[in-house]
């Protein structure tokens, strides 16, 4: 057994030994962690920013993650309950908004305010697409919303000159060209990436003040009940309302359904898909009224991030025309820098124009953004609401049902917020 | 050998038995750690949790009975998950019965019964996922093979839109998801065919049982253990069928196909409420012990226990 001085000496060495590398931890560099969405495919460019980022600031390091789709909500969410989550991180749709309603984003406003270069830097509709109760939580990183993509060759052989000018024509110019094999329309319907549809027909979801379902309304009912009838005869796709992009993108893609509606990268899975696909087969314009949903990634800062201050450095120099220019070229993408898209369009007016004059509506009309609603809930709202929906267009329940089933859940999941 | 009774008696460490004790233990001891850790710790959390207010930024407050509320009395979709997961679970003895039909095929003189067996089998070893898109494409209105094959068959004029359909929908996933574990039952069943002893067979020809009398008087019982096991798996596989949902339809469309295990991964990771899907989990563990028990009753009483020799 040990006696006493034994004990006491070994309490000694112990504390003397953990004591040791204290000077070192306090010496450690100073380290984030980047967490992206599905952009594994820019590796190498990635790690040449953090290089490039690091050069001019010794000591400090930079991890970065990337994350499949379905894969980094949940990894998220583990992070932040471990108490570790990401300094910065990158979203799709509303999802940001989503985390800043539970508290895990920083309120960007301030930085912003304060920065001469980043409060010009960005399209101004798009940055105000992550304002939550008045305060920032994000900033764009890529941008896209809908636009209504549509096959000329079918468009012809039905005897149709022009593309659609309003919902009537939709469903009427659908109609002409369904067949057995063909459907005319077809949406994408994720993240409200329909909701285009209602927009044209004046119905909104929400009140302004968002504490209200507003959609209840006869003109929805009869929207309603239209697109459930289209879809009963075929004109609509039955995907519109069951798949998720895949399956939308790959019908249109195998050249048998007239128009697709989707957000503008949805062409780079067509082209590649379709062989028919050529600019002059393939028509892109605005949906009718220039509605259209923006689905885009932007980047945040944890609340729970150890340097934020270095979070927001790198965060501007991702997005800074530099860095934020070589990811656009590499991606065909639209980037909400206005400065650099700008450019941007002039390059590719020369070496792709077809491109070009796809990538150039992401900038048009963006004061007709809907589906954009800035709810911290928006998933919960989109439960209680979508279900019921599909279940009308679908041909399970009448409009007028399915919408006054749709508000009484929309209603109860507000005043729970 | 027992001490001398002059000793003194040993002290209860020095004991055989004790130290046979601690030897067991010790052995056990990893992995009952790993299964407190992991199992029992998480559910006694998670049935916490299901009383609490939480999400993971803000501190827990206690909700008492709320959540059991809005599940049984305002949430329509817990509703349709639960009947949904019974449907499946409803479904898997009819995929062990026809397990059973495959099993007495191939284990009976059939010509080529090998290859049947491989064949019926590998469906077995593919990635569920893998699974889930080959039925999608198989099933798909516009283009899939099973709407062209009826079609050209005549016995349809319409496509059917299987994923597409409230009617159709469930079904679909339930044909795929059998399609996919009837391998692995029937060389389940296979393997407990070819465990009953022949000579009761004969026998039984010898007193002139028919056929259907020995399947019922013979073959079934001596099979029970095998056909425990099938159930038991078929109720797991009903519970955790989760990839296969969520490749097929994603638990549409509405919820048609929406099961527990989908619909609490959606709660949790889609919605943040995981205090509300801790609920819906406490409800989900009730049930499959529930039905674990019940087919253990059906079983004897004493599935998974080692005969004493």
């Amino acid at each position: 057994m040990f006696n006493r001085r034994q004990v006491l000496k070994s309490g000694a060495a112990i504390a003397g030994a953990s004591a040791l590398p204290m000077p070192a931890i306090a010496q450690a560099p100073k380290k984030i962690s980047l967490l992206t969405w599905n952009i594994i495919d820019t590796e190498v460019l990635i790690r040449a920013w953090i290089e490039r980022f690091k050069k001019d600031r010794p000591g400090v390091e930079v991890e970065w993650q990337d994350k499949k789709g379905p894969e980094l909500p949940a990894f998220y969410q583990t992070q932040l309950v471990a108490g570790t989550p990401p300094d910065i991180i990158n979203t799709q749709g509303a999802l940001g908004l989503e985390y800043a309603g539970q508290g895990a984003l920083l309120d960007l406003t301030p930085r912003i305010k304060a920065d001469a270069d980043m409060s010009k830097r960005f399209n101004a509709d798009y940055l105000s697409n992550w304002l939550l109760d008045g305060a920032n939580y994000m900033v764009p990183f890529y941008i896209t919303k809908t636009v209504l993509f549509y096959n000329k060759l079918l468009f012809q052989k039905a005897g149709l000159a022009e593309p659609p000018q309003n919902f009537d024509q939709i469903l009427e110019f659908a109609q002409k060209m369904t067949t057995a094999e063909q459907s005319g329309y077809l949406t994408l319907n994720f993240d409200w990436l329909y909701w285009p549809l209602y927009a044209m027909n004046g119905v909104d979801l929400l009140s302004k003040d968002l504490k209200t379902a507003t959609f209840n309304t006869p003109k929805a009912i009869e929207v309603t009940d239209r697109l459930a009838k289209a879809t009963e005869s075929g004109a609509i796709n039955k995907i519109s309302w069951t798949g998720r992009w895949v399956e939308p993108n790959g019908a249109f893609a195998a050249g048998n359904v007239g128009m697709l509606q989707a957000h503008a990268p949805a062409y780079f899975y067509v082209k590649g898909q379709g062989k028919w696909v050529t600019p002059e087969t393939l028509g892109c314009i605005h949906p009718p009224g220039n509605f259209a949903t923006p689905n885009s990634h932007g980047l945040g800062i944890s609340k729970g991030s150890k340097n934020p201050d270095l979070a927001w450095e790198f965060l501007k120099f991702m997005t800074d025309e530099a860095q934020i220019g070589e990811f656009a070229r590499l991606r065909k993408l639209v980037t909400g820098n206005t400065g650099f898209d700008a450019k941007h369009f002039v390059e590719l007016e020369k070496s792709d124009p077809f491109v070009g004059s796809i990538l150039k509506t992401q900038l048009e009309h963006t004061d007709k953004m809907v589906g954009n609603w800035r709810l911290g809930n928006d998933s919960r709202v989109k439960d209680a609401f979508w279900p019921e929906l599909q279940n009308a267009l679908l041909g399970r329940k009448d409009g007028k049902t399915a919408l006054a089933d749709a508000e009484r859940k929309v209603m109860r999941e507000l005043k729970k917020s | 050998m027992a001490p001398p009774s002059h000793l003194p008696a040993a002290n209860w460490w020095q004991r055989k038995r004790t130290r046979e004790i601690a030897l067991v233990v010790c052995f056990l001891m990893p992995s009952l750690t790993i299964f407190f850790l992991y199992r029992v710790l998480p559910l006694g959390w998670n049935a916490v949790l299901s009383f609490q207010h939480w999400s993971p930024l803000k501190p827990a407050r206690f909700a008492g009975l709320e959540h059991y509320e809005e599940m049984l009395f305002h949430d329509d979709v817990f509703w349709q998950s639960l009947t949904n997961t019974l449907i499946f679970i409803g479904a898997a003895p009819f995929a062990i019965m026809l397990a059973l039909a495959i099993a007495l095929l191939v284990n009976s003189d059939l010509k080529g019964a090998a290859v049947y067996r491989t064949i019926v089998f590998l469906s077995y070893p593919l990635m569920t996922v893998a699974v889930g898109i080959i039925w999608r494409w198989m099933y798909d209105e516009r283009g899939g093979i099973i709407n062209f094959a009826l079609r050209e068959l005549g016995l349809v004029t319409k496509p059917i839109p299987f994923l597409q359909s409230f009617e159709w929908a469930l079904p679909s996933v339930i044909v795929a998801e059998v399609w996919q574990v009837l391998g692995f039952y029937m060389i389940i069943l296979l393997t407990g065919l070819q465990s009953i002893p022949q000579h009761l067979y004969e026998a039984a020809s010898i007193d002139g049982a028919p056929r259907y009398a020995q399947l019922w008087r013979i073959t079934l019982p001596m099979l029970k253990p095998s056909l425990f096991l099938c159930a038991v798996i078929g109720i797991l596989n009903s519970f955790t069928s989760f990839d296969i949902v969520y490749v097929m339809t994603g638990g549409g469309p509405g919820h048609a196909t929406e099961l527990l295990i989908t619909y609490i991964y959606k709660l949790g990771f889609g919605q943040t409420k995981f205090d509300y899907a801790a609920a819906l989990t406490v409800v989900q563990f009730l049930l499959l012990l529930s039905l674990t028990y019940l087919a253990n009753r059906a079983a004897g009483g004493n599935a998974g226990s080692l005969e004493r020799r």
